[in-house]
């Protein structure tokens, strides 16, 4: 009986999502902890149905265990940020629009007329390059003063003004319209990137005064003769700050210099702490001893007390302490 | 005149500690008996116009009177620091470098002079070294009359000295106190 009104719940799987469109609450629920259980109910019965689901595509077994390779996700997410808002036609594009200019595909490779050979369009050994040209006939328009190779770099700085004039003014027209291209609206950092609320940053005084420091301060004399605005007020010290130690002890308990070189001091034996101790002689003399002892032991056994009492005769050489200052 | 900084400090004891090891310990705190007060004060470092002096306490005191300008120079110059704010010792540090040497080298008559000319250590000019030397280590050089005629650092370890062809070097000149005459406007 209950498989027959089963309702059929919507799976998408590949987003580990269980929906069931025809749910409906028997009756209004009293509490707010009977809302809860019923919930709970009814979300448990949509994750056994995804765990149904799951358990049956064709798993592969690796060593963390069996994996399922999830199908494409079928439900549609929302966008995260809006659909791209149409920018305004540039000034060439409306120009071409109302004059009917089609745009054509050009090569990157052109046949050059001067050494009869292709070279390409832009970049390294280029055609028509503007350093190339040898000679420039003069005109009848020419006056006799005048530089014509000096004239063409004019005339080629003008056009690359104009034209980034230009590219302003359409720039400026897209962000009246909204429609910034992304990488100069991360670069604006003085708008705030649309789809965010965060507001442009304020200056502080503290900041806008270390601006208007460094502002001051890079002209080609230091800032040291310009003249100051009305209200401007003399920067603050510039430069490193050192507070040295008083030239002569005073007279507190403290003597800060002392502690000084005695932190130094410190530092520096702390990091040679290693080279007090003569590893290798170290060694060397503790072999030594227990030969020493192996042979005295040896002989002992065979022979007479000679060598035994002349060790104990020896003064003996105590392995644990370690030989002070024989250092490298 | 002003105290060494933590920076500089480091640095000078850097350098001294390469000739003198764990006695740095002994130059630092030495008790000195100058001026009239009872309690002894020590030994401090100043510094003046990039040199740095080994002065006692009392001293400093006294000649915090004179202006900057006309201090020329108070107890014992042991080193110059470079423009980079690296430090080289003097040959007017020699006394206090020999009194508390750790490792020593004694040359031969012979060789004496060309040691106080400003030539580097050879091997046929070493009388006795002291052992556990590692390259790289400062070292003064006496006289077989152990009398102290300058310092360097080594350019072999002791066993490596006994290896060496007569003529290789062995200790690097640094000092000598043939420098007196020599660079007597440098000092």
């Amino acid at each position: 009986m209950e498989t027959e009104t089963d309702q059929i719940y919507h799976l998408d799987v590949g987003n580990l999502l269980g929906f069931n469109p025809n749910h409906r609450f028997p009756s209004a629920p009293s509490s707010r902890e009977e809302l809860v259980k019923e919930c709970l109910e009814e979300s448990r019965k949509l994750v056994q149905a995804i765990a149904n689901a799951l358990f049956n595509f064709t798993s592969t077994e690796t060593n963390d265990g069996p994996i399922v390779q999830l199908p494409p996700p079928t439900t549609k997410l929302p966008r995260e940020k809006h659909v791209p808002r149409p920018k305004p036609p540039t000034k060439w594009e409306e120009f071409a629009l109302k004059k009917g200019i089609q745009k054509r595909k050009k090569d990157k490779v052109v046949w050059d007329e001067q050494t009869d050979q292709f070279k390409r369009r832009h970049g390294y050994d280029r055609v028509n390059d503007d350093n190339d040209v040898p000679i420039i006939e003069a005109k009848a328009t020419d006056e006799p003063g005048e530089d014509p190779f000096a004239k063409r770099l004019d005339e080629k700085k003008k056009r690359v003004g104009k034209q980034q004039k230009n590219r302003l003014q359409n720039l400026k027209a897209a962000e009246k319209a909204g429609a910034l291209p992304s990488h100069v609206q991360l670069a604006a950092t003085s708008l705030p990137i649309s789809g965010t609320k965060s507001q442009p940053k304020k200056i502080g005084k503290d900041e806008l005064g270390d601006v208007a420091g460094l502002a001051a301060t890079s002209t080609a004399s230091g800032g040291k003769f310009d003249k100051k605005l009305p209200g401007e007020k003399a920067p603050k010290k510039q430069g490193k700050h050192h507070k040295y130690l008083p030239v002569v002890a005073g007279r507190g308990a403290v003597n800060p210099e002392k502690e000084q070189t005695n932190n130094v001091l410190s530092k520096i034996f702390s990091k040679h702490s290693h080279e007090i101790l003569n590893v290798g002689k170290a060694i060397n003399m503790y072999n030594v001893k227990k030969e020493k002892k192996k042979s005295g032991r040896s002989d002992k056994s065979g022979r007479s007390d000679k060598s035994g009492r002349s060790d104990k005769l020896k003064p003996k050489k105590d392995i644990t302490k370690k030989p002070a200052n024989k250092a490298k | 005149m002003r105290p060494l900084d933590e920076t500089e400090t480091t640095v000078v004891f850097e350098k001294l500690f390469k000739f003198v090891g764990n006695n740095l310990k002994k130059i630092v705190e030495n008790p000195s008996d100058e001026g009239p007060e009872s309690t002894p004060g020590s030994y401090c470092f100043r510094l003046q116009k990039n040199r740095v002096y080994y002065v006692s306490d009392a001293l400093v005191k006294r000649a915090t009177n004179i202006s900057r300008k006309n201090l020329v120079s108070l107890g014992t110059c042991i080193g110059k620091y470079t423009h980079a704010g690296s430090f080289h010792l003097t040959i007017m540090s020699l006394n206090i470098l020999a009194a508390n040497a750790k490792h020593k080298v004694w040359l031969k008559p012979t060789s004496e002079m060309s040691f106080l000319y400003g030539n580097h250590v050879l091997k046929g000019g070493l009388g006795r070294i002291t052992d556990s030397i590692v390259p790289g280590d400062g070292v003064v050089v006496f006289s077989m009359s152990d009398v102290p005629l300058g310092f360097g650092i080594a350019a072999k370890s002791t066993q490596d000295c006994r290896k060496l062809d007569p003529n290789g070097i062995v200790v690097l000149h640094q000092a000598d106190i043939g420098e007196y005459l020599r660079d007597e406007d440098e000092l």
